[in-house]
């Protein structure tokens, strides 16, 4: 048996954190409870986030806006500021896990798990969000790709929680791309997926891309390489196919239960030959 | 004779099931669903190791444990320790040797789950591991390991041969030759409610088990001999099932839950196990590998079919050598071909456990041979619905393995069904109007279905209704509803004949204290077996009733009486008694009326050899369909979606045209995941899927629309026409999904499912060999 | 642990363990066996609930969760004399077989329907994918589902 802590304001977390260092701290329990119950962790006791209004919510600070961490996807998913600025996040989202499992899954729980197939990430991590780490009298900010450090690895310290996530608006970028690949349609846990942020001129002619890759290595893959084969030109069968190329040498997959790492390099290039459909939104 | 019918149980209408308001209330208890404030909870350790001799098991320190009631071994079974259906070659409790990793080691019986998996985490177990089998054929090589020494066969379980006409020269006939190999997976059948049940000890001594089973009165059979009891010691009720389609058809937590509540000091036991316990102990569909020659004539004419079938039975008989030998019956699928050579071996490995399930062998053979159909039409440049069309039986043929087709046979009607239907008639179009990166492609099914038990083993069922004190019509259903909703069918069947509405019938679910044996719910006969008895008992009834009416009426003949709600009425001159007022004026024997049917069986010798006797074929009564579907494949990622679906089947005629549709549209669902993702991934022995989170059955984004139609031939043996249905849907899917894949891009997957990294792998491969010149 | 809330409408307290889950709570220690169990980790809704409106998965909530919390299980939807016409619809449309899914599925329908009074065929779908069901192929489900949104009107 172990004890719940539910506390409701942030000092009422640190006094817990404090006298329990042991403890696993969760929101909506998705990933820890199932991790629990097939013993792969063992704490001395339990703290869930869900009470505390401060860690959720969405907050525009005029080019910024701040993400509660313990906002869960079903809030985020119907929460106008989200779906207006960040449709890649939003698309992600919609395929995460399960309806229930978006009335309960926070946003803050899908990063500090720090799955390489969790369905938040390549979106953020394109986004190029921080994370906002507080502890009883600290704050800092990070970028969220120094935040995850491998798989189900993060720089959390004990006595530290994820509080939000800053992420900045990207006026600029007119092509949002999200697309995953799992077995099956709902439910699934990713085999690959490519989140991607674009601007194109009124030629069509690609000025800026940001892509990350999930499920395909160790942590989200972004890939400087890929990014620069498209910018200066059109979204074109042989150019997409040069980046599917430069992607697949990018990625680092492994096999596993639900794919072949062969697989998942093959898919992770040839999504970005799909971004050939983006091309009839920029031609005018 | 006019009758006043009441509105609601009349055959043919779509009457809402009656179990539907309790379930869709919470009010249903299942098995799973047994609590009270004392019991005792009993659970399994299990060996983990797939093949290994036991030494000597651990457990004072588990018996130790504060909570723990005992823990028990072989050494605490009393009676001869074996299960098993037609062989009794699975131990309760592991005495000499481990053979799979569900093995079941000891069993403690404790006040709480948590104790209760902390004393399974406690026992220990010394064992010597064996070197193990785990490849259905070279399980019949020489030198393989053994899975039960005592077996002559070695790793045997049953080989059939069977034929008809010369194979050999009939090939030389042929000018047209395709081969082709194919290997189909386990499947789970991944019920929502696991294997669960509760069991105690009466004041008289009786052991009492409610458990999910779909054959309660074998297993009282099983339990007795399994435990050293009296067979009248032991009352099996079964409960509406949370779902079963085969894998609770046999012992499962009953045996365990019988020696748990002899030894539960006088308290109640609860075994339920988890979605692992399920994965790991629970039996699953046999894979198969499957090879494949068939040889047509110039002008597409089947004329010589030659298959050779592996089935993986895993460490136990259970119903294997059954499963074989229907898929052997099926093997040449719906079609007149003359000459046959159809071999089967089924194995034993250290696989986990194969059983029954839906389709029961027919899904692995339709998968091969519409495929090879498709292929042969490919090669003669022929269409496959004409293919089809040319080939397939009608009433009078004889069958792949010899048989007369002496029923209804209805394939053609399905088949021109199809061909007329707006999906096949405008396929082109949609075809050639596919999205980026996408390909479609249409593919055909067609397919037959034996119910029944085949000529060995009786399809029997004993149907019993009671008149009750207060008047109501209480039908005692024998054979166990596991969603299928013969329990509904039973009342509407009865009601119909009776007269009867909801509000004077009364349904028993089978209680071997109560019902009467009627055999299993399987095999797609519970309607048709359990149907027929119940309107002979039905009919009989009405007569006695009548009888007993008019003379209490004082009137003459029974001729113008008719049965209303509650009532029966004399209609010239309105006199009427109630149901309850004639039950009074009738002793109690003359109230319960019962009835036996027991179902034709093929009467003809098949030219057949096989190594042990053969339960399972052939059958006699063939259902049968057609199926097409629309599947569109993504290039790039290799996912295949099914946009639309349709079946047409000949299941006789329809008793309840919502129950039919629920019974069609679940097995293409089934059949489906058995198509595309669900891949039960074996290593060593070990599933390596061990749960629905790795193990992928379809959700509500990946079942398309279905639409399912009927074509209405009467059978006549079959309660008011009707034939089997339960069964026969789950057969298309594979097969159709793949002539699909095959005419969208021109790829076939031998190893199913279809999953988006095999299908994107034969694309690649297929283009690399394009390329090549 | 003492813990307070609302069930079924009803003020309710128990003294249980902080991490006993709720699905234990609801099954064994009240009586509350509509709630069903179907994997134990959240991969399959059997055990779906509505927690202050919204689906959740029993499973996978633990007591301490529950204070202050009004929490609605199958047993707590039907009205005094009436049934809800999402189990109407139910009944009526054959979207029930062995019927282990059919509570979650409920659960689930009601929280889909809050959000989305006119879902699309496709849209129902969506909300209800976090339910798995074995017996039916989901297509009658979405039938009573539609045929209930436009009764709830």
């Amino acid at each position: 048996m172990r004890k719940v802590f539910l506390p409701h304001t942030p000092e009422e977390l640190w006094e817990v954190l404090r006298a329990e260092p042991q403890a696993a701290v969760y929101a909506g329990g998705t990933d820890l409870l199932v991790k629990l119950r097939q013993c792969l962790v063992d704490p001395s006791c339990l703290v869930c986030l869900e009470r505390i209004e401060e860690l959720k919510g969405v907050q525009e600070f005029g080019h910024e806006v701040f993400i509660g961490a313990c906002s869960t996807h079903a809030y985020l998913l119907a929460n106008p500021i989200i779906r207006s600025n960040f449709p890649v996040l939003t698309r992600a989202l919609e395929l995460l896990g399960s309806p229930p499992i978006r009335n309960m899954g926070t946003i803050g729980g899908n990063i500090c798990t720090a799955s390489p197939a969790a369905d938040s990430l390549p979106p953020l991590y394109v986004l190029e969000a921080e994370v906002e780490i507080r502890s009883k009298n600290t704050s800092r900010r990070m970028a969220l790709k120094e935040f995850i450090q491998g798989p189900g690895k993060t720089s959390l310290q004990p006595g530290e929680i994820v509080s939000g996530i800053w992420v900045k608006k990207t006026p600029g970028y007119n092509l949002h791309h999200f697309e995953k690949v799992g077995q099956r349609k709902a439910l699934a846990i990713s085999i690959a997926s490519l989140a991607g942020l674009l601007r194109a001129s009124e030629k069509g002619v690609i000025e800026e891309a940001r892509f990350a890759w999930g499920s395909v290595g160790p942590t989200i893959i972004t890939s400087p390489e890929v990014e620069k084969a498209l910018v200066g030109n059109r979204l074109s069968r042989p150019i997409l196919e040069k980046a599917a190329c430069l992607a697949r040498s990018a990625v680092d997959p492994i096999d596993d239960i639900r794919a072949s790492g062969e697989y998942r390099r093959l898919v992770s290039g040839n999504l970005m030959v799909r971004l050939l459909t983006l091309q009839r939104e920029v031609c005018h | 004779m006019m009758t006043v019918k009441s509105d609601i149980f009349r055959i043919g209408r779509p009457v809402p099931r009656v179990d539907a308001l309790s379930k869709v209330t919470g009010q249903e208890k299942y098995a799973a669903d047994y609590y009270s404030p004392n019991f005792v909870w009993a659970g399994v350790k299990r060996a983990g190791v797939p093949h290994a001799r036991l030494k000597s098991i651990a457990v004072e320190a588990a018996r130790k444990l504060p909570g723990v009631l005992s823990v028990l071994t072989h050494k605490d079974v009393p009676g001869s320790n074996r299960q098993g259906i037609i062989f009794k070659d699975q131990p309760v409790l592991v005495d000499t040797k481990i053979r799979h990793c569900g093995d079941a080691i000891a069993l403690v019986l404790a006040e709480d789950k948590p104790t209760l998996n902390k004393a399974l985490h406690l026992i220990n177990f010394d064992y010597e591991p064996l070197p193990a089998i785990f490849d259905p054929v070279k399980a019949l090589e020489e030198r393989a390991p053994l899975v039960h020494e005592d077996n002559p066969d070695g790793n045997l379980l049953q080989h059939i041969s069977v034929k008809v006409g010369d194979v050999k020269e009939a090939f030389l006939e042929c000018t047209t030759i395709i081969e082709g190999s194919f290997e189909v997976p386990f499947q789970e059948h991944a019920y929502l409610e696991t294997e669960a049940g509760w069991a105690y000890l009466a004041e008289d001594g009786r052991l009492v088990i409610v458990a999910s089973t779909q054959t309660p009165f074998r297993d009282r059979f099983e339990i007795a001999s399994a435990l050293g009891l009296n067979i009248d010691k032991i009352r099996v009720i079964a409960p509406y099932l949370g779902g079963a389609f085969g894998g609770k058809d046999g012992l499962t937590v009953q045996s365990l839950l019988g020696l748990a509540a002899l030894n539960s000091q006088g308290r109640p036991v609860k075994m339920w196990w988890d979605r692992e316990e399920s994965f790991l102990a629970g039996v699953k569909r046999l894979p198969a590998r499957m090879y494949y020659r068939l040889g047509a004539k110039a002008d597409g004419t089947l004329h010589a079919l030659d298959c050779r079938l592996y089935f993986d039975t895993g460490p136990y008989a259970h119903l294997s050598s059954e499963i074989m030998a229907l898929a052997m019956e099926h093997a040449g699928g719906p079609y007149r071909i003359p000459h046959t050579s159809i071999k089967g071996w089924c194995a034993y490995t250290n696989n986990p456990p194969g059983g029954p399930f839906r389709g029961f062998g027919v899904p692995q053979v339709t998968a091969a041979m519409e495929q090879m159909i498709d292929m042969l039409a490919a090669k003669l440049k022929m269409d496959p619905l004409e293919i089809r069309r040319q080939n397939v039986v009608r009433q009078g043929d004889r069958n792949c393995v010899g048989v007369t087709l002496v029923n209804s046979t209805g394939a053609l009607d399905c088949l021109e069904t199809l061909a007329a239907h707006p999906f096949w008639q405008e396929r082109k179009k949609w075809k050639e109007s596919a999205g980026p990166f996408k390909r479609r492609g249409v593919g055909l099914a067609c397919m037959a279905h034996g119910s029944g038990y085949g000529p060995v083993i009786p399809d029997e069922a004993n149907a019993k209704i009671e008149l009750t004190d207060e008047g109501k019509m209480r039908i005692f259903c024998g054979v166990s509803d596991m969603g299928q909703g013969n329990a509904s069918t039973c009342l509407q069947i009865a009601g119909d004949i009776l007269g009867q509405d909801a509000d004077s019938m009364e349904l028993i679910l089978p209680d071997t204290d109560r019902s009467l044996p009627s055999g299993s719910a399987s095999a797609s006969r519970c309607t048709y077996t359990y149907g027929n008895a119940l309107i002979r008992a039905a009919q009989a009834f009405k007569q006695r009733l009548f009888e007993r009416a008019s003379t209490l009426l004082m009137i003459p003949t029974s001729d113008d009486l008719s049965p209303i709600p509650g009532g029966i009425r004399h209609l010239p001159s309105g006199k009427e008694i109630s149901l309850s007022q004639l039950a009074q004026l009738m002793d109690p024997p003359e109230r319960t009326c019962t009835h036996y049917y027991r179902a034709p069986v093929a009467q003809e010798k098949l030219e057949l050899y096989s190594s042990s006797k053969v339960f399972g074929l052939p059958h006699i009564l063939f259902s049968y369909a057609a199926h097409l579907t629309y599947l569109e494949v993504d290039e790039l990622t290799g996912e295949i979606e099914i946009k639309t679906y349709l079946s047409v089947s000949d299941c006789g005629r329809v008793i309840n045209p919502q129950i039919y549709e629920q019974q069609i549209q679940g097995g293409i669902a089934q059949g489906l995941g058995y198509a595309l993702s669900e891949d039960f991934i074996v290593k060593e022995g070990k599933g390596l899927t061990s749960n629905l989170s790795t193990y992928i059955i379809p959700t509500t984004l990946d079942v398309p629309e279905m639409v399912s139609i009927p074509v209405e031939i009467d059978e006549p043996t079959g309660p008011f026409g009707l034939k089997g249905i339960g069964e026969i849907s789950i057969n298309g899917p594979l097969p159709a999904v793949a002539n699909a894949l095959a005419d969208a891009c021109g790829i076939r997957v031998s190893r199913s499912p279809f999953t988006p990294e095999r299908v994107l792998g034969a694309m690649k491969e297929k283009a690399l060999h394009e390329v090549k010149p | 642990m003492k813990i307070s809330f609302t069930l079924n409408g009803k003020a309710n307290q128990i003294d249980v363990p902080s991490d006993r889950r709720v699905i234990d709570i609801l099954r064994e220690d009240l009586n509350l066996t509509g709630t069903k169990e179907g994997c134990s980790g959240g991969e399959c809704g059997a055990c779906t609930i509505l927690v202050d409106g919204e689906s959740r998965l029993a499973c996978l909530m633990l007591a301490a969760q529950l204070e202050g919390r009004s929490v609605t299980t199958i047993e707590g939807i039907a009205s005094e004399d009436r049934l809800h016409p999402l189990q109407e619809a139910f009944v009526e449309h054959g979207a029930v077989q062995c019927g282990f899914c059919i509570p979650g599925m409920v659960l689930s329908a009601v929280d889909l329907l809050q959000r989305n009074p006119n879902p699309t065929r496709m849209e129902i779908r969506q909300g209800l994918s976090g339910n798995l069901c074995r017996c039916t192929g989901y297509q009658k489900i979405v039938d009573a589902v539609k045929a209930a949104a436009l009764k709830m009107k």
